[in-house]
């Protein structure tokens, strides 16, 4: 994996992330990833990734904030972390003002790191309980060497101002302070040595919706006044779509969507966004409720479904092209092989389980093959059933023989808009891997293409 | 309506610490009907988790229950008289504590936690949890409850439970998890299920997919529920009757739709605000003011005048109890507001005074240095 030979040098773009990934070894203590062999050697190891993050692009220009949302375990912070190389990237780079952060340690990056800072969470544990606020507040600028004593002082007050705390709790210890005003104080923290980019994982998620509020508008304000650039982490969907300029959309390692606010909220191009978007509860009685719920679990990253990742869970699965069955057809085979791999069901009688899912057996060869599935059920043998499933269905559809990668024209406002799914494929207007792809970079469409 | 499974009189459960009596819950009232799904929401520290625990008399030292009435099914949970010396002391009538732990915890009333780590004690199997439980509290004998046990975790959606059965807690998703926990709430078919917050640690598509299970469920068992929540988007989604709690206090009740289109507290209305929206975009917006204040020195008045945008001189002076708003005929919409004209307290003539809601942000701060 390489990084594109030309890059843009746009003095507008901040960062620029370019084929990402992070593993992890799971092959952690003394005997990790060892299994039991009764054969010579006996032991056999057998090291496993998680593949905790996977070929991730994106840019983040000046200014902009960029949503970055998904569902737990799905590598949000993961990234985060990566980008600001506070964990190792296992390959890819990232660059921050034009210089890769990959590539640099020791020194450099510890000055690089006056530019770009995080917030967590948890605004409890991310404050030293035995210190008092003030020397909070400066310490990063004592760690950069930024003022004499007397000028820290003054600004650690000032910033206490700015994010609406009294500088008169320049002496308090943080648990006089509410969660709302804990995450102030971390706020003030982040913006002490003068940042361009702040990475904010969760900042609101622990807090009371009231107090939320509170904070998601002085963040923005404090945008406004400082010009900053944010990557905001966020698993709630109102929170991104308040804050957020762009958003990206993460499933098990991967982004699937990238579009500006508006058009990946009113044009989502990608099942796993419509699910999400559909799953978030709206706060009216008369409302239709959530519809077209997921169903079944995330897959382990330790060994992700090939191609398209959501391929799995996916409602809208793309029939492989040798079989011409009717959508609703398809549909019930995809639905029957699932319960199948998931052993939803108990019966083993034909009629029962063809009633179940088969309105009509589907004609042809794929009438064949659900025959023989269903043959291997009520014999028992639900193994043969589901690699029999499998190997001629789910694994045959495009889905899970190649990875997407697509731009598609916006429908609103006039951004880019990357969608990781087979289905836009004839509506794409351009293709390839996410890395080569203008619209991780978000541009008006036609402005940029200096890509080769 | 005919008799309430569990009423809720004037309840008061207090902590008794070095600072001082903090006043947890203070006064609340509320009834939960068959086959009901009755909310409880509010912030964080609004007494939400004090008030369901002290249904079950868990409430334990430095806190206790101090007044008030907990009757279910015409067995009194909590009671008071008056004693000799005019103290009070509990009631004849009141359950043992062993009538409490063999009767009514677990099998007639079931209490599904926020943590469903928590919740499962990792070293046993979920399977093995499941089936001791049912085990214990329904006399059957182990065979019986392992089938019973693999039997409910089917009902709530766990695939292939015979061999999911033998697996630990750890190996399940949190999703999973919560699911065992309502699969053991389930499993003695209680008649009332209290949820303290069960779907607040999961993804929107989990919460989506358990509160669809839950409604199902209640619709097949005909359970009733407590659902604790901070999240007015659940509480939309899946109760039919709301309690808003603020401070200790319930400030408003009524049912779903109305809390939402007719709301007429000042606090529920500013929380509804609060809120961004998942299907428009708002661009800014409209915080509650300052922070909830500490239970152990309650304003005075209307315990949120100090944050409310409709204040005036009397609501600091006048404590509200919550009435009847509804027309005649309507369904009860209850709240403790002074507004109203049902108060007749002379708000209209009344100064308006300086709060939170335009004052600074410094006025939210805790004063008290030993608070946590």
């Amino acid at each position: 994996m390489s990084a594109p030979n030309s890059r843009r040098d746009d003095d507008e773009t901040l960062l620029e992330v370019r084929d990402l990934c992070k593993y992890f070894d799971n092959d952690g203590g003394l005997f990790g990833g060892l299994t039991l062999d009764r054969e010579f050697p006996f032991v056999e190891r057998d090291p496993s990734n998680v593949r905790a993050v996977e070929s991730v692009s994106f840019d983040i220009k000046k200014g902009e904030t960029l949503g970055l949302v998904g569902e737990s375990g799905c590598g949000k912070s993961t990234l985060a972390r990566t980008v600001l190389r506070l964990l190792e990237p296992t390959s890819g780079s990232v660059y921050f003002k034009g210089e890769d952060l990959a590539t640099i340690s020791g020194e450099p990056l510890r000055q690089k790191r006056q530019d770009m800072q995080m917030i967590f969470q948890d605004p409890q544990s991310s404050l030293d309980p035995r210190m008092k606020v003030g020397p909070i507040v400066e310490e990063p600028m004592e760690a950069h060497g930024m003022l004499d004593e007397e000028g820290r002082e003054a600004r650690a007050k000032e910033l206490l101002e700015k994010v609406g705390l009294d500088p008169q709790h320049y002496n308090r210890y943080p648990h006089a302070f509410s969660g709302g005003q804990r995450q102030r104080v971390n706020l003030a923290r982040a913006l002490s040595v003068n940042p361009d980019f702040i990475v904010c994982d969760e900042p609101v998620s622990a807090l009371d919706v009231s107090i939320q509020a509170q904070v998601l508008n002085t963040m923005q304000e404090l945008q406004d006044e400082f010009d900053l650039t944010y990557l905001f982490i966020a698993h709630d969907l109102s929170v991104i779509r308040h804050i957020s300029d762009r958003v990206a959309v993460m499933y098990l390692g991967q982004m699937v969507e990238l579009a500006d606010k508006e058009e990946l909220f009113e044009n989502p191009q990608h099942p796993y966004t419509q699910a999400l978007l559909d799953a978030i509860p709206v706060p009216d009685p008369r409302s239709d409720g959530r519809a077209n719920l997921l169903t079944g679990d995330v897959p382990s990253p330790i060994d992700p479904p090939s191609g398209c990742r959501f391929k799995t869970r996916c409602p809208v699965l793309i029939q492989p092209d040798e079989f011409d069955m009717s959508d609703d057809e398809w549909s019930a085979v995809v639905e029957f092989q699932r319960a199948v791999k998931r052993r939803e069901f108990e019966t083993t009688d034909r009629r029962e389980v063809r009633q179940r899912y088969f309105d009509s057996v589907p004609g042809g060869d794929a009438g064949t093959l659900v025959e023989d599935a269903l043959s291997h059920i009520s014999e028992g043998e639900w193994n043969e059933a589901e690699t029999l499933l499998t190997t001629s269905f789910a694994d045959a559809s495009v889905c899970a023989t190649e990875e997407p990668a697509y731009e598609v024209a916006p429908e609103h406002g006039d951004g880019r808009h990357y969608a990781a799914c087979h289905r836009v494929r004839d509506a794409a207007v351009a293709s390839g891997t996410a890395a080569d792809l203008d619209a991780v970079g978000g541009g008006p469409v036609g402005e940029v293409g200096a890509n080769d | 309506m005919s008799e309430p499974l569990l009423s809720v009189e004037n309840l008061k459960t207090q902590f008794f610490t070095e600072d001082g009596t903090v006043r947890a819950v203070d006064g609340i009232s509320f009834d939960v009907y068959e086959g009901e799904i009755v909310g409880l929401v509010g912030e964080s520290g609004a007494g939400k988790s004090v008030a369901t625990s002290s249904l079950l008399r868990l409430v334990d030292s430095p806190g206790e229950i101090v007044g008030g009435e907990i009757t279910f099914k015409g067995e009194t949970i909590f009671g008071l008289e008056e004693g000799t010396g005019g103290e009070p002391q509990p009631r004849d009538d009141m359950l043992s504590e062993e009538e409490m732990r063999k009767q009514i915890r677990g099998r007639e009333i079931a209490i599904i936690f926020q943590d469903p780590m928590e919740s499962l004690n990792p070293v046993f199997t979920v399977g093995g949890q499941l089936r001791e439980f049912i085990e214990i509290n329904r006399d059957l004998s182990e065979e019986e409850a392992k089938e019973e046990a693999i039997d409910m975790l089917r009902e709530v959606g766990i695939p292939a439970p015979e061999s999911r059965y033998d697996e630990y807690p750890h190996q399940f998703s949190g999703g999973m998890r919560q699911r065992v926990l309502i699969a053991m709430a389930l499993a003695c078919q209680p008649d009332l299920i209290i949820a303290d917050e069960p779907t607040t640690a999961l993804d929107v598509t989990v919460e989506g997919q358990i509160l669809e299970m839950v409604r199902d469920l209640q619709e097949k068992y005909d359970t009733s529920f407590i659902w604790v929540t901070h999240d007015m988007s659940v509480v939309a989604e899946i109760c039919d009757r709301v309690n808003v709690m603020y401070l200790g206090e319930i400030i408003e009740h009524a049912e779903v739709d109305d809390l939402f289109y007719e709301t007429k507290h000042p606090y529920t209305q500013a929380l509804l605000d609060s809120m961004p929206r998942p299907d428009k975009t708002v661009h800014e917006l409209n915080p509650i003011k300052g922070v909830m204040p500490e239970a152990i020195d309650p304003p005075s008045g209307c315990r949120f005048h100090s944050r409310c945008p409709h204040a005036r001189e009397v609501c600091r002076e006048v404590h509200p109890e919550p009435r009847n708003l509804a027309d005649e005929g309507d369904e009860t919409h209850s709240a403790a507001c002074v507004m109203y004209d049902a108060f007749e307290v002379g708000y209209e003539e009344s100064r308006p005074i300086e709060t939170d809601a335009t004052g600074g942000f410094s006025a939210g701060l805790t004063e008290t240095e030993e608070s946590e």
